[in-house]
């Protein structure tokens, strides 16, 4: 069952100027528990169509549907809500709250949506262990490597239990060490609790291991290929 | 909506110094504000007061026409009768009796133009303290005949001393041209220089015998026993009294300007907190203008995540409220306690002492400030907080999660 639709999706930036097609008609599914990886050259649309599925950036045109919703059908009080319920967010920078430990760091989001303490405490415990961070859990960012506020951030993601995490080039800053464990946690999260992955990416040891890659090449998708 | 106060807490203190040097701002600002408040209050309440008990009393009571023309034959009728029934008035605390005329005070050398008040020493003393600020000589000395008290810039002017004589001249009761000789009993000097310039003292038994009408009384002044309260009970008198001859005036419409004093004080403060409130807005509104800017991907990164406009908002208010919360209770903390020293040994303005006379105010000052100005202060910088807020909290909405994240 398909949780993501893009419908003849297209995105183009300064329009009164000089128009810049960012996206030209993308219309593509994914299913529920995929480990999918969009792939493409610089400027070919890549964190543009994720921000469009994370309802953050809104197409000229076409929709995005999620779950049966239109995302930008919806007020945008409604939209920020939906992003809070239903989908995780992993950045590049990882954009962690620097006055925050790892464990504040994770249930912030769980606090945001109103669970009891007892609640968050546990999950957010419990995800930081699933991470591999247990014994990290009250160190601020600012006492972590690159490659263990990664970690934070997909424990962060996975802390409201979303429908799907977007990943945009979450391996960008990290040494080949700590990308290949970041990987293997995150294929780990896929098998297991057979949670959707889509990433954005340039690094070829990430698209090596996604089981779908969609390739885009001027705003359009060039290839989609399964394995 | 706890987790965002947190975080605000948190927040503020990421830049400590900077924090700092905006909760040092906030809590000298209020310190200085509330403390010229309290400086300013001082200086009027007791200008206010000493005025009352030296100069004007609470309540004035005169003949109709003597406020309108100042005529010895303007006297009061049957004073005595009339003090009776102010006696068994409830607030009435002290009663005085004047034969107040205006003449001119002549020496050898000079003369002057000046009123001259006949008094009952033993009820003027309970009603002024004037008798207190004797500079040379006795006050009314009994034991020298018609004696007579003159102020030090008078004595200056007509250059005469202790013992000297002087002649006054005025109008009797009947119209008549009169003078009287008088030897100078004592030399005051009070804090109203323009006072004890145009001001002397003898005893209503002295003046009277010259007027011509024994028992004249010019002027009945009394202290109540709330001076604020003054107007009401002047109201309370008239009806009690039903004189259409006779003229009560509270302190407030013998001296309006004092009444325009107390009831402006107020108001006067608050523009003076308001004004330093406004400055330290500036500063505020730059130093979280700053925290803003510099967390431009983590607000972002908030909005992303689904954190919504409210807590965003939110996050920025409460932020904003620490740094003026830390330091308005420390500010007022001081000021109460810089007020409290102050007010026991009071500021010695010694080296001002003849300019601040020449506008009838004492050279030592005892700053004051009633308790309900603290809660009005610190509600008025709950009020600046929130709007200091709105536009750093404008800014951080006016952001764009998708362009915020990106930016290095």
């Amino acid at each position: 069952m398909a949780i993501i639709e893009t419908h003849d999706v297209t995105k183009i930036y300064n329009q009164e100027q000089v128009p810049v097609h960012a996206l030209n008609g993308v219309t593509l599914n994914i299913e529920e528990g995929e480990f999918t990886s969009i792939v493409g050259p610089s400027g070919s649309g890549k964190t543009t169509l994720l921000n469009m599925i994370g309802g953050l950036d809104e197409p000229t045109s076409g929709k995005v549907v999620v779950n049966g919703i239109d995302l930008f059908a919806m007020k945008e009080n409604d939209l920020i809500n939906f992003r809070l319920q239903h989908i995780g967010f992993v950045f590049q920078a990882y954009n962690l709250i620097p006055v925050l430990t790892a464990k504040e760091n994770v249930s912030f989001i769980l606090q945001m949506q109103g669970k009891k303490a007892s609640e968050y405490e546990a999950r957010s415990m419990g995800l930081l262990k699933a991470v591999g961070l247990e014994d990290k859990v009250d160190k601020r960012p600012s006492e972590l490597s690159g490659g263990q506020q990664q970690r934070v951030a997909v424990a962060r993601a996975l802390a409201s239990k979303p429908d799907f995490v977007l990943a945009d080039e979450p391996t960008a800053n990290l040494d080949s060490v700590s990308s290949g464990n970041l990987l293997d946690m995150m294929l780990h999260l896929n098998e297991d609790e057979n949670i959707t992955f889509i990433f954005s990416t340039h690094d070829q040891r990430v698209v090596d291991r996604a089981r779908r890659v969609i390739t885009l090449v001027d705003g359009k998708v060039d290839k989609d290929e399964k394995r | 909506m706890w987790s965002i106060i947190k975080l605000s807490w948190k927040n503020i203190w990421r830049n400590p110094m900077r924090s700092g040097v905006v909760i040092t701002a906030v809590i000298l600002g209020t310190w200085a504000g509330i403390f010229m408040s309290a400086f300013m209050n001082g200086l009027s309440q007791q200008y206010i007061r000493d005025h009352l008990q030296n100069y004007t009393s609470h309540i004035q009571i005169h003949d109709v026409r003597y406020v309108e023309d100042k005529l010895p034959e303007f006297y009061i009728q049957d004073a005595d009768f009339l003090v009776n029934q102010l006696k068994m008035q409830p607030f009435v605390e002290e009663i005085a009796l004047r034969s107040v005329v205006n003449g001119l005070a002549s020496s050898a050398t000079n003369n002057f133009g000046v009123t001259i008040q006949g008094i009952h020493p033993e009820q003027e003393q309970q009603v002024s303290s004037l008798h207190e600020y004797m500079q040379d000589g006795e006050y009314l000395d009994p034991s020298i005949p018609n004696p007579v008290v003159i102020g030090a810039p008078l004595a200056k002017r007509l250059s005469i001393e202790t013992g000297s004589r002087m002649v006054l001249n005025f109008q009797d009761v009947d119209g008549n041209i009169t003078a009287g000789a008088f030897r100078v009993s004592g030399i005051l000097k009070s804090a109203n220089s323009g006072f004890d310039e145009s001001n002397v003292f003898v005893l209503a038994e002295d003046l009277n015998d010259i007027l011509g009408r024994e028992n004249t009384t010019h002027e009945i002044v009394m202290l109540v026993n709330d001076f604020k309260q003054a107007g009401s009970y002047t109201s309370q008198l008239e009806d009690t009294l039903q004189s259409e001859e006779l003229a009560i005036q509270s302190w407030g419409d013998v001296a309006p300007t004092l009444r325009y004093m107390d009831a402006n004080m107020d108001f006067t403060l608050y523009i003076i907190m308001t004004i330093i409130i406004i400055a330290l807005m500036f500063g505020i509104i730059n130093t979280m203008l700053m925290a803003v800017m510099e967390r431009t991907q983590e607000i972002g990164m908030l909005m992303a995540i689904g954190i919504n406009k409210k807590r965003t908002f939110a996050m920025i208010f409460w932020e904003t409220l620490f740094l003026t919360m830390v330091g308005v209770p420390l500010g007022m903390g001081l000021s109460h306690l810089s007020i409290t020293i102050s007010s026991s040994i009071g500021i010695d303005l010694t080296m001002f002492a003849e300019g601040m006379s020449e506008y009838g105010l004492s050279s030592v000052i005892y700053p004051e400030l009633e308790a309900l100005y603290y809660l009005n202060i610190a509600l008025l910088m709950v009020g600046a907080t929130l709007l200091s807020s709105l536009y750093p909290a404008w800014k951080a909405l006016q952001l764009n999660p998708v362009q915020a994240i990106r930016k290095i």
